[in-house]
């Protein structure tokens, strides 16, 4: 089938870093706003915050960008993938902001207050036009958030607390939810209840994700398939203009090449960019290195219900044995960050909680005598004449080393007298692992980000009774019954400080639990040549402003 | 002649109409549920109960390959699942970019391959023969991804003379032909070689010397053309795997045709594009193979095909 064979799990970047099917985060944050009354904050114009004073900006100029992969679509409910986030969040906004801080700001809604337990009430900004020249009203919402929870909606498992919208009069709107939906602000922030032109649903129907039309500072121009997607400034923008004319957006998925796309001025801007390459870069004064920490979490799951880590002492120990410090300086080449929490920094119901699994081996092994272990002659843990041996599956090329830290972690354990047997499997096999026929093995490495950036999703999706396989992703087949309760409880609460503390108790309890081995947290990582001015990076690796960004040539 | 064309077209009819089959089956071999592996993570149970009816695969095996055919007969080969949007209009994109590149590549193949071939055949074992040898078993031996990274950093980067990837004028299209031609260029300078070496023994060239002709005349005017049967048929091959999608060269090169679309549908889990694409493939390769038979036809009226 080709002319130069391969196998195609083979081809570069791609699937080493889990583009297709990728779905990404929108984070949230830690700042708790009110939510119950209105809120109005001064005057934003637009996705960013006034830039920070710098050089005069300069109108003009064609920004080059290189990814390594297209956008499946520009329709924000029919691609949950960084790739076409990257691109449409220029073209379209929501009723609320996520910004940089992971705090919720007004958008294209002004203001907002919950009106009854199940029902919210949003103002819209008078006088926003619709790329293709009308109006931005209270229907428009309607329909945008109808067809963003609708069963055809690749997003619509993030708003399953969503029941629908009403208008109240022209730039009125209410949404309701089934029952008290706490995290509904988050989820209406999410690039996939992006607020589209029903004019040009109309128009194009099945064919509106390659004929977007929103309300952001860019319109679209242009779509070549798999090699460049071209967008350019809206002079009708209701907010401070964009200040550059066009983005091209390019596709090269040889990592090497787009670095090599940005040295020879091909390209001012890259996305997902050779790890290994980043330090050199950041050492050379013609590119500059714009990095944050992202809201992906990879971790080992325990299958808890399976001997011999059906024991929360053999979980304890085989966490605090596990020393994460080399694997993150050494495989990662310092590219993440040590993993924190069950979720990651930026959403709701993040804690603190290492001190679950900082590194003592001499707790470790104080617990695994607890447990009736014994290290033999061999330099091995039994019990009863049994070794401990621990079976454990990875993907390779779905998370970043995904197998490479997998094979980091078999080593310690060989180190500490534990024995695992690692296997890597391919990630439709393990995928289907988890879901439906539950995971035969002690341990399985998997990636997680919550998507709506409020961990009732995390817990809900991987740790809920109600999620073990066949029906979800629960392959660690936890169930507690605090936990189901505080997520519960969580989910009901619209202010978001009481939300974000019951989650964070319920993960406090998993984490006492050792449920998981929790690895890293990824980081974001975007490099751009000297003279892109204005950028700045977002924590979730989907948002991706160019509002303000200029070109200083 | 027309009887020759009308059977082979009906025996690719029969090619095609397997290579179907064989991919209607694959949704069946898949280890567990191939609409789970589809959906992925995020998928609602409504979701996939739609894509379960969508597929078919609440449908026996032969109804749904029996509308397949009938669907495709008509042009209509489905909805990609990725992007929703139908199967022939992604492939329609896709395909003549890989045409493009395949078409230039094997241009320069046959150039330069039968150019190198034969004179290295005229003065076998001296220094071009050499030369052409050495330079054959090297096109041959060297992974293409490499040589295509090799020639971006050394005319892209270095030199700064070409694009280091991408499609659009014509100076994206010469790294990635002449990538992909390297291989084959081998092949064929090779090829050439030996057969022309064969015929040059023979005994009507023999004749047409001891008549005088020259050199030239005797190569280009009797030997060569008796020489390229074996050729050809290397060259429809190479040809033949070319309109295949290179995969290594179009990712090196950010080139977007079939070869790029196949490793997304497959990553993708994306089936009704990936049968779209196998269709083409399939497609392809029977046509090339008529024009390999034609051409044997045109070299040696000896062969008829009755």
């Amino acid at each position: 089938m080709s002319g130069d064979r391969v196998r195609p799990d083979q081809v570069s970047g791609l699937s080493r870093r889990e583009f297709l099917g990728r779905s990404l985060a929108l984070g949230l944050g830690g700042a708790a706003l009110g939510v119950l009354g209105a809120c109005a904050p001064a005057a934003t114009t637009g996705p960013q915050s006034q830039p920070p004073a710098q050089a005069q900006p300069k109108r003009g100029g064609t920004l080059t960008i290189v990814r390594p992969i297209d956008a499946v679509s520009l329709d924000p409910t029919n691609d949950t993938t960084a790739a076409g986030g990257w691109v449409a969040t220029n073209i379209f906004e929501s009723l609320l902001r996520l910004d940089y801080d992971m705090s919720l700001k007004p958008w294209l809604a002004e203001r907002w207050e919950q009106v009854a337990p199940d029902r919210w009430r949003f103002y819209l900004r008078q006088g926003v036009k619709f790329h293709d020249g009308t109006d931005l009203d209270a229907e428009a919402v309607k329909i945008s958030v109808e067809r963003a929870i609708s069963p055809q909606s690749r997003a619509a498992s993030f708003f399953r607390g969503i029941k629908g919208a009403e208008v109240r009069d022209g730039y009125t709107v209410d949404i309701l939810t089934e029952g008290p939906y706490g995290p509904l602000l988050r989820a209406v922030s999410t690039w996939f209840m992006s607020i589209v032109s029903p004019a040009a649903l109309q128009k194009y129907g099945q064919d509106f994700g390659r004929n977007p039309v929103g309300t952001g500072p860019f319109k679209f121009v242009e779509w070549r398939t798999n090699a460049s997607i071209t967008i350019e400034r809206w002079e009708g923008y209701w907010g401070d203009k964009a200040y550059l004319d066009r983005v091209i957006y390019k596709v090269v998925p040889e990592e090497s090449n787009r670095m090599l796309a940005l040295q020879t001025g091909e390209a001012d801007m890259v996305f997902i960019p050779a790890l290994a390459q980043v330090g050199q870069f950041k050492r050379d004064n013609r590119f500059v290195v714009h990095e944050v920490d992202g809201l992906r979490v990879v971790f080992f799951g325990f299958n808890v219900n399976r001997p011999p880590v059906n024991d929360v002492r053999v979980r304890q120990a085989i966490n605090l044995a596990f020393d994460r410090k080399p694997v993150i300086d050494n495989i990662l080449e310092g590219n993440a960050l040590p993993a924190t929490s069950y979720v990651s920094p930026g959403i709701v119901g993040y804690k603190d909680l290492s001190q679950y699994w900082a590194y003592d081996p001499r707790r470790a092994e104080e617990l695994l005598r607890q447990a009736g272990y014994s290290k033999g002659s061999d330099g091995f843990w039994a019990k009863d004449g049994q070794r401990l041996s621990l079976k454990h599956y990875s993907p390779r090329g779905r998370y970043p080393k995904d197998a490479e830290i997998s094979e980091a972690f078999q080593a310690a354990m060989r180190q500490f007298g534990i024995q695992v047997d690692l296997q890597i499997l391919e990630w439709g096999t393990l995928l289907n692992k988890y879901t439906r026929t539950g995971l035969d093995a002690e341990l399985g490495t998997l990636g997680w980000t919550d998507v709506p950036a409020d961990a009732h999703y995390t817990l809900g999706a991987l740790f809920a009774c109600a999620s073990i396989p066949p029906n979800g992703f629960n392959g660690m087949e936890y169930c507690n019954p605090a936990v189901d309760e505080l997520t519960a409880r969580g989910r009901a609460n619209p202010d978001e400080a009481q939300r974000g503390q019951l989650y964070a108790q319920a993960f406090e309890m998993m984490a006492k639990d050792a449920v998981l081995v929790p690895v890293y947290n990824t980081k974001e990582t975007i490099i751009t040549s000297a003279a892109v001015k204005g950028y700045r990076i977002h924590k979730s690796e989907y948002l991706d402003w160019l509002q303000y960004t200029w070109l200083d040539k | 002649m027309g009887r020759f064309i009308l059977r082979r077209a009906l025996t690719s009819l029969l090619v095609a109409l397997g290579i179907v089959f064989l991919v209607t089956l694959i949704l069946d071999l898949i280890p567990g549920d191939p609409v789970v592996m589809i959906l992925g993570q995020n998928a609602t149970a409504e979701q996939v109960a739609a894509l379960r009816r969508e597929l078919g695969l609440d449908r026996p095996l032969l109804l749904r390959y029996a509308e397949y055919i009938g669907r495709a007969v008509t042009g209509d080969l489905g909805r990609s699942i990725m992007t929703r949007r139908p199967v022939a209009a992604e492939v329609a994109e896709a395909w003549p970019n890989t045409l493009l590149l395949a078409a230039t590549a094997i241009g320069i193949a046959v150039a330069l391959g039968i150019g190198l071939g034969a004179v290295s055949a005229l003065r076998p074992n001296g220094w071009v023969d050499f030369g052409v040898r050495l330079l054959a078993l090297l096109g041959l031996s060297m992974p293409i991804f490499w040589v295509g990274l090799v020639f971006i950093y050394i005319f892209g980067f270095y030199l700064r003379l070409l694009p280091i990837g991408g499609s659009g004028t014509p100076q994206h299209l010469v790294l990635p032909a002449v990538t992909l031609a390297l291989p084959s260029v081998a092949l064929i300078a090779r090829m050439t070689r030996s057969s022309l070496l064969e015929v040059l023994g023979e005994d009507y060239v023999r004749t047409a010397r001891a008549k005088g002709l020259s050199e030239p005349a005797v190569l280009l005017g009797h030997a060569l053309k008796n020489a390229l049967i074996p050729v050809v048929t290397v060259i429809g091959l190479q040809f033949g795997q070319l309109l295949g999608g290179a995969i290594l060269t179009e990712t090196v090169f950010a080139w977007p045709g079939l070869g790029r679309l196949v490793v997304l549908a497959i990553f993708a889990r994306d089936y009704p594009l990936l049968q779209g694409i196998v269709l083409i493939f399939a497609f392809s390769y029977v046509v090339v193979n008529l024009l390999v038979d034609l051409a044997y036809a045109w070299l040696d009226p000896r062969i008829t095909y009755a």
